[in-house]
């Protein structure tokens, strides 16, 4: 199994480099992925993208259905893709700390 | 880790933790080789159709040019005949004769631990479409090839990581997305209100009622496609008939069929019939996924253990039947931009939905353009057999393996002034095409049929 580091600590990551557990989430380690998903760096914007999906997590158990996330954070596809290039299912939710999704997604 | 020491391309593969979670124990490398051989024999001895296959295959070359993997990589591996010979070189060289005493002669080969890795990157370069199939001049099934390799590979632990995590939400949710049952009630609450709100019409979505009808909806219309959902929410509204959809089965997909055509695919199946008795189902409705509804459909009543009395079909065939009854008012001229159809390999090939496709896409639109060539000659979107890797190499491969269908689609005219629709009516079809027309650089939007029947049927006001 693989870790990252940071601010001192080791988080263990999948594969895929996706948290291997949500709860080992902290703004830093939003921060430290935001490089390889192509984001200078995180906006007022951003964190309310990453706060909600983690909200939706904890409450669903799953990250929200792509449309829902748009309407309830005010945001379009496009927007969401201009915060997170490589998207909302791969890159928010990676930067959220929530597990890669699965599946025909 | 998209390399290997080889050099080969694979997707990443499952662990051991992974693995475990798919009821499938890890073999030792040293014991690979001969673990694989045993099984082979089994495979050879059980599927005619794959004996044929090894068999009766001459190279002529038919389907070289015919499969969109090979035009699109140029990679000579990628060649059917010459992707199924990975593993008839193996069968020729332990299980017949000549291959036994002049191997060399007839290019039969020992199995070494390499030959399984580069089976690992090649069968999973493959769609399973069938088009090398059709071409073919025996009506030698190659993909029969490609499916006993997978299964070989899956009973010495070579998955990936993506079939065996989808294998592993499966079993713990009975989805492929890993959706728990309140997550599927909100998001049906939510696209309850989507649809108010789009047209103004009170429409249910109801979720484990005992009904007349059980809908099996795609897993990814619940994160990806909500017209799907929708649109299937609104043709059973419209008909007024008492049909649910089931928090235990939120998924029309089955990967036994693209990884374990044994175990995993059986579970599948019989997930859905036992459900279906416990709601006290009368006809099961099956969503838009084309592998999921070839195991529905071609495989389900033969793996069943017990005779399957409730009638199983799919939304497509329904919604046809119901035009064809006159008892649906769609309104093809509310759908105006241009539209094109992909037909779905599994739809085209497998499943005799051709006509189906084209009845349903006449009635709800009213500028369809056909592509060339369609139907069961339609060329792969690239994504088949749920090949959806995004680790950068299989990522790439993914754009390749899409050039065909982008010419595809360039060549309609549909998307010349970006407002063009492509439908593409099954789960992983859109999962591999909504990031493939942006790659491509095609005016087109990706919509399923059943997205297009629900905004034919209830017109969207535009004030």
């Amino acid at each position: 199994m693989a870790f990252i580091e940071v601010s001192g600590q080791q988080i263990e990551v999948d594969e895929d480099g996706f948290l291997l557990n949500p709860d080992t989430w902290t703004e830093d380690v939003a921060k430290y992925f935001c490089k390889e998903e192509g984001i200078d760096e995180l906006n007022d914007d951003h964190w309310k993208v990453i706060k909600y999906l983690r909200d939706y997590f904890f409450q669903f158990g799953i990250a929200p259905m792509v449309r829902k996330l748009c309407k309830d954070t005010g945001f379009s596809l496009k927007g969401i893709y201009e915060l997170f290039p490589t998207g909302p299912a791969k890159g928010a939710c990676k930067l959220a700390g929530l597990p890669k999704p699965t599946g025909c997604v | 880790m998209p390399l290997t020491e080889t050099g080969l391309k694979q997707p990443v593969k499952a662990n051991e933790k992974d693995l475990l979670k798919i009821n499938m124990p890890v073999i030792p490398d040293d014991q690979k080789v001969e673990v694989a051989l045993k099984h082979l024999n089994e495979l050879g001895e059980k599927f005619r159709s794959l004996m044929l296959t090894f068999e009766s295959c001459v190279k002529c070359g038919a389907c070289a040019e015919n499969c969109h993997t090979y035009l699109g990589t140029r990679d000579p591996y990628n060649i059917p005949a010459n992707r199924a010979d990975l593993l008839r070189k193996v069968y020729k060289r332990y299980f017949t004769p000549e291959g036994k005493f002049f191997p060399g002669l007839i290019g039969a080969k020992d199995l070494e631990l390499e030959d399984l890795e580069k089976m690992y990157s090649y069968f999973y370069q493959c769609n399973e479409c069938r088009r090398c199939s059709l071409v073919c001049p025996f009506g030698l099934d190659t993909c029969e090839a490609t499916m006993a390799g997978r299964q070989l590979l899956h009973w010495l632990g070579m998955v990936p990581k993506l079939h065996a995590s989808v294998g592993a939400a499966m079993a713990k949710t009975g989805n492929h997305t890993g959706l728990p049952k309140a997550a599927t009630v909100d998001t049906c609450e939510f696209l309850e209100e989507d649809i108010m709100d789009e047209i103004g019409v009170d429409i249910k979505i109801p979720v484990d009622k005992p009904a007349d009808i059980l809908y099996i909806p795609s897993s990814a219309d619940f994160m990806l496609n909500p017209n799907t959902m929708t649109g299937a929410a609104k043709f059973f509204h419209y008909l007024g008939v008492n049909w649910t959809i089931s928090s235990e089965i939120v998924e029309a997909g089955n990967f036994g069929l693209l990884f374990d055509q044994r175990a995993t695919l059986r579970a599948n199946c019989m997930r859905v019939i036992d459900e279906a008795l416990k709601l006290g189902i009368k006809k099961v409705v099956w969503g838009e996924c084309g592998h999921g509804w070839r195991a529905g459909k071609m495989y389900l009543p033969g793996m069943l253990d017990r005779p399957g009395r409730i009638p199983i079909v799919h939304i497509h065939d329904e919604v046809a039947y119901y035009i064809e009854k006159g008892a649906l008012k769609l309104n093809p001229d509310s759908i105006t931009r241009p539209v094109t159809l992909h037909d779905p390999c599994n739809f085209g090939r497998a499943c005799n939905m051709c006509d189906t496709l084209r009845k349903v896409m006449n009635a709800s639109v009213s500028n369809f353009v056909e592509m060339t060539p369609n139907r069961e000659r339609n060329f792969c979107c690239g994504g088949g057999s749920a090949i959806l890797f995004d680790d950068p190499e299989m990522y790439d491969l993914r754009i390749k393996f899409s050039a065909k269908k982008a010419e595809q689609v360039r060549a309609t005219g549909v998307d010349k002034d970006g407002e063009g629709i492509l439908c593409a009516p099954c789960s992983i079809c859109k999962a591999q095409l909504y990031p493939m027309v942006e790659e491509h650089k095609l005016g087109v939007e990706v919509k399923g049929l059943i997205d297009l029947v629900g905004l034919s049927l209830y017109p969207v006001k535009h004030d």
